[in-house]
């Protein structure tokens, strides 16, 4: 890993800081020619979110060398919302990944926001680890997105981040993914003899059990819960069209690393 | 496709009847002529000419905004909301009201477009009240929806001390209906619904300009038994519900799919409650059936339901008064009651809101218990083929198939108050296909014209026999898609039976000389939503035989009609009610078992046309009430016959393998054995000599038929205002 | 393709939680029973549970054989994970005792199971 990472270091230095220092000459040069090529199609709209295209382009370079650095890593490499970077990768990967956007003198994503579960149960790999950070030193975040199912342990974050300790634990009480060598894995969250992961999707919105304070036994009794479900219809929905300023919107993603989905051959 | 003229609704007096050669009939189509490309946003799309393009855009799934245009009712184009560009026209266009044209350009989405939207938006808003918060439309508002979708972002009215905005006093149309006039835009849907649906001319503007008012002309109740619908069709809050003013928001309420049974059509329908309280009832859209319309009895009697309840069981005392009690106590009764009788002295009664289920069970108990006495209130023929035959007792034509007929003869039924959406269909029929209506039967109020041909029994021995020289005879002859309707209530005379083999001699004669070999002409409109079910089931229509022989222990499932009295059973007849009322038959019980109403079940009901359809759980029986199949299945357990059926859907397979059809959902089977039936009712044709007579004359007849609408207050206030207009000089 | 995807699924290699094989899994398990074992009659002094040791340690049983049917092996392992976080919270106190008493459902009333009982208690 070190190997790898100084080996791309002395390429990065020059390329990453550009990229990510806007305060630098080069970097605005490299950029101006960027947004030229770009549909300059400026937002004039008053009440919609305007997007920096020269921030939007520093993520892309960055999101593009982040791939070039990682390639055994790196699955793919996007952009959502319009200038949010991300980066797509293996469970394996987690540390490596992890450690270099921590330690590369260019990126410097000292700070672990949040880690954030996702549960989709029709695919193969149910559950989706979302790791959010930040770069304090180029006021830049980056999101970090790994997949894994119900059995199959992720490397804890805790040697890289000590903010990941807590959040991993949220992450095993609330979906049940365990962290393989974290610290002090154990529920944050749910009430101790809690079974069952409250934000996996198959759990149910009331849960199984209801608590209440018996007079007789002079405690609280956990009893499995009764309720009787409706037959029930919503009828949201207007027969208009409610937002149809933005029907035309583009897709939410782009992929940035276009030619690397494989990885490349050293 | 645009509405035909609608010459006859819009006449004032009688047209007089065109001579046949000239008359154009539903199956008389021109051949299709070629379909024309129109373009909608350069999308092309395929329509046959004459079609709006309001019409051929929502084809391609565009929804043009509208107000006053409506599916069901003629195209006004007073809103202006549907504007359009359309490409080499100088001015945007009315899409409702405008024709497609051969390779027009339609562009619903162009600046121009949206220009014109908010600027006639605007002109609307200006004179409308903001008084959405307090408004009882608000969320369910077509204003509402419109202007966020399609309105401007931001006012430029400026008359924040409301000096100019416009007020208009509000009218008083009845009970049902709450007016708040100021929020009307004119869309007129109200008057045209009015006059070509429910056939009632009272609707109409005053004024124009700023000072246009839709009203009554003068103070006067709405007097139509359709009179609801037209709280839906309101576009804003001027038109609302009164019994469910400030009640509830939709968006805090359940909706429940439902079936209604207050009469025998079987209306589609959406419950609404909330906190297990049913706050009002909508009808929902079904083609065959009641389209998108609901009489105003199975609108607004759903308040009876909370009212007059029986929620819990009771058993008579010493004394006779009915006291609460366990159900274990009540269950254990009954079964005494039943397991002493002897079979022969058994008697169950199913009354007007019994369902499939519970039919079913209880007369398999009966037949464990050894007896065969079960029966309905309504009486049917029992003579020829009787109810062997379901093509006897059923609308065999169908409800929708009445809108192609060319002439309806009705005998000894007022349509109108019986089956108000069977006679919304011959109206529908009567103004856009010219189809002409006779009647035999007491001269009544149809909403539209008719020819009366008399009310004695003996016409429709003419009829029948051909031998009547009215000119009727000869126009039914001659008609393509002729459509004869037997009230049943004429059946229960001691000449029904021969009323009923003529009306099949009849129907068959006049079938037997159609092109159309597929079209049925014999249909019978029972008066109750149990009866069809019941008949299919096997239960014996009336019961005057079975009270004579002087039973020991009566099983009222619902009977609430007053046909079984005290009076009538001998005196230690133990009395069973099992029904959601506190009416005629608990009154009478000794042992009051509480069920549930159809807003509270899973059910089945079979409508008249024999469709089979169900009702689903919207809340809870109130109190101890039960299902009412399981307290049936309780009770034979205690009996010791225990019914071999723990859940509905094993009651359900029951059903079906008593008849199909009663689990067929939705689908109504074709009837045959016109012939047949007809043959065994050959020996039945005996002179006949009374009157026809029905139940139902007057508005004010309609309201108050059944123990839930008996319940009902706000029924009970439309008979009063029906009165009360009556003696109004308007 | 179609039989290679199958030997990728069949003869799929994944990242064991903490055991190899079968026999390590199952002396975890052992260990966790024997932990728990020892640990009952501190749990029936500290809690102060109406439960003797014998019903204590009869539960027990019953929760492990429970799971008696279950071979794979992450499975195995991550069930012995969550009775491990149990032992840690019981043993340390961070339960109370209605947490404790959950395990023996003292209050749950057996749900009528026939037609008549439901009809009559209204349930079903």
């Amino acid at each position: 890993m070190s190997f790898f990472l100084r080996r791309t270091l002395g390429a990065g230095r020059n390329l990453g800081r550009a990229v990510l220092n806007n305060n630098q000459y080069s970097g605005l040069q490299r950029v101006a020619t960027k947004t030229d090529q770009a549909t300059p199609q400026a937002e004039t709209r008053p009440t919609v979110a305007k997007f920096d295209p020269l921030q939007k382009s520093q993520l892309v370079d960055f999101g593009k060398y982040v791939a070039e650095c990682l390639p055994k890593y790196v699955q793919k490499v996007q952009i959502t919302a319009g200038n949010e970077l991300e980066v797509l990768i293996p469970p394996e990967g987690v540390i490596p990944v992890l450690q270099f956007l921590k330690d590369h003198h260019s990126a410097q994503f000292a700070s672990l926001v949040d880690i954030g579960g996702m549960d989709v149960p029709s695919r193969q790999y149910r559950f989706e680890i979302i790791y959010n950070l930040l770069s304090l030193r180029y006021n830049a975040r980056i999101r970090v997105k790994t997949y894994t199912d119900e059995l199959t342990p992720i490397d804890s974050a805790c040697e890289i981040f000590k903010a990941a300790n807590w959040y991993e634990r949220e992450i095993w009480d609330m979906f049940g993914v365990f962290f393989a060598n974290h610290p002090d894995l154990r529920r944050i969250l749910t009430d101790y003899g809690f079974e069952g992961h409250p934000f996996r999707k198959d759990f149910p919105l009331s849960g199984y059990v209801e608590l209440r304070y018996d007079d007789e036994q002079k405690r609280v009794v956990v009893e499995p819960l009764e309720l009787a479900q409706e037959f029930r219809r919503f009828e949201l929905s207007a027969p208009w069209e409610q937002f149809p300023n933005f029907r035309a919107n583009p897709a939410a993603e782009e992929v940035v690393n276009k030619s690397e989905d494989q990885p490349k051959k050293e | 496709m645009l509405r035909q003229p609608l010459s006859r609704a819009l006449a004032l007096s009688p047209s007089k009847v065109a001579p046949l050669a000239a008359r154009k009939f539903a199956d008389q189509v021109q051949a299709q002529p070629d379909k024309v490309e129109v373009f909608i946003n350069d999308k092309p799309v395929y329509v046959p000419p004459g079609t709006t393009v309001l019409q051929a855009a929502a084809q391609v799934g565009v929804e043009i905004p509208r107000f006053c245009y409506h599916e069901r009712l003629a195209v006004a184009g007073n809103c202006r909301m549907c504007l359009v560009e359309v490409e080499k026209s100088p001015k945007p266009v009315a899409a409702c009201a405008m024709p497609v044209m051969k390779g027009m350009r339609v562009k619903t989405d162009s600046d121009l477009t949206k220009k014109a939207r908010e600027g006639v938006m605007e002109f609307l808003l200006v004179n409308h009240p903001l008084d959405c918060p307090i408004c009882d439309q608000g969320g369910e508002c077509d204003l509402q929806d419109q202007s966020m979708a399609f309105g401007s972002d931001k006012s430029r009215f400026t008359d924040i001390h409301f000096s100019g905005k416009r007020a208009v006093e509000d009218k008083d149309v009845g009970p049902l209906i709450k007016t708040i006039m100021t929020r009307c835009i004119h869309c007129t849907r109200c008057i045209r619904f009015a006059s070509e649906v429910a056939g009632i001319d009272d609707f109409g503007t005053t004024g124009r300009g700023t000072d246009m008012q839709v009203g009554t002309y003068v103070e006067k109740m709405f007097l139509s038994e359709l009179s609801g619908n037209i709280i839906d069709l309101c576009p804003v809050g001027a038109l609302t519900s009164k019994p469910y003013s400030f009640a509830a928001r939709p968006w805090e309420t359940r909706r429940i799919d439902s079936v209604d049974v207050l009469d025998p059509l079987g209306s589609n329908i959406v419950v609404t409650t909330r906190t297990n309280e049913v706050l009002r009832i909508l009808p929902r859209t079904n083609e065959e059936i009641n389209e998108e319309w609901l009489s105003d009895k199975s609108r607004f009697a759903c308040d009876g339901l909370k009212r007059q309840r029986l929620v819990t069981p009771m058993l008579a005392d010493s004394r006779g008064n009915l006291t609460p009690v366990e159900w274990e106590d009540a269950v254990v009764a009954a079964a005494r009651a039943l397991r002493d009788c002897p079979p022969g002295k058994l008697l169950a009664v199913a009354g007007d809101f019994a369902d499939a289920e519970s039919l079913v069970a209880l007369k398999d108990l009966f037949n464990h218990l050894g007896s065969e006495n079960v029966c309905t209130e309504q009486y049917f023929p029992l003579e020829g083929s009787g109810t062997d035959l379901r093509s006897s007792y059923l609308l065999n034509t169908k409800i929708a198939n009445v809108e192609d007929a060319d002439f309806v003869l009705l005998i000894g039924t007022n349509v109108r108050f019986e089956a108000p959406l069977l006679n919304a269909r011959i109206r529908k029929a009567f103004v856009q296909k010219e189809t002409d209506v006779a009647l035999v039967g007491p001269k009544v109020d149809l909403t539209y014209d008719y020819t009366h041909v008399g009310d004695s029994a003996s016409i429709v021995k003419d009829l029948a026999t051909g031998t009547s020289s009215h000119e009727v005879m000869k126009r039914l002859e001659n008609a393509k898609r002729p459509v004869v309707i037997l009230g049943a209530d004429q059946l229960k005379t001691p000449e029904g039976a021969a009323l009923l083999a003529y009306t099949q001699e009849l129907s068959l004669r006049l079938q037997d000389k159609l092109v159309d070999k597929e079209w049925k002409v014999l249909n019978v409109l029972q008066r109750t939503a149990s009866q069809a079910a019941a008949l299919d089931a096997g239960y014996r229509p009336g019961l005057g035989a079975q009270l004579q022989a002087g039973p020991k222990v009566v099983y009222l499932l619902g009977a609430d009609s007053g046909l079984v009295t005290r009076d009538a059973l001998p005196k230690d007849c133990v009395v069973i009610y099992q029904g959601h009322h506190g009416d005629a038959g608990a009154a009478i019980a000794d042992i009051v078992l509480p069920g549930a109403a159809y807003t509270e079940k899973r059910a089945t009901y079979v409508n008249a046309e024999g469709r089979a359809q169900q009702t689903l759980p919207a809340v809870t029986p109130p109190g101890k009430a039960r299902e009412d199949w399981k307290i049936i299945r309780a009770l034979s357990e205690v009996v010791g016959v225990r019914l071999p059926y723990d859940s509905l859907d094993e009651l359900r397979e029951r059903l079906a393998a008593v008849s199909p059809t009663l689990v067929a959902y939705g689908d109504v089977q074709d009837n045959n054995y016109f012939a047949q039936a007809r043959a065994l009712a050959q020996s039945l044709q005996k002179p006949v000599s009374g009157k026809l007579d029905v139940q139902l004359k007057q508005l004010e007849d309609y309201f108050m038929t059944d123990s839930i609408s008996r319940a009902s207050p706000t029924m009970a206030k439309c008979v009063q205002a029906v009165l009360k207009q009556k003696q109004s000089p308007y | 393709m179609a039989a290679k995807q199958a030997l990728r699924v069949g003869t799929k290699t994944v990242r064991p939680v903490l055991s190899l094989n079968q026999a390590e899994a199952r002396s975890r398990v052992l260990n966790l029973y024997k932990a728990w074992y020892r640990q009952i009659p501190y749990i029936v002094k500290d809690f102060d549970i109406p439960k003797s040791e014998e019903q204590c340690r009869a539960k027990l049983k019953e929760i492990f054989l429970k799971n008696k049917d279950v071979t794979d092996i992450r499975v195995i392992d991550l069930l012995v994970i969550k009775g491990q976080m149990e032992l840690k919270e019981t043993v340390n106190t961070w339960k109370q005792k209605g947490h404790v008493m959950t395990f023996f459902k003292p209050t749950e009333e057996p749900k009528p199971k026939d037609f008549l009982s439901k009809f009559f208690s209204g349930l079903d």
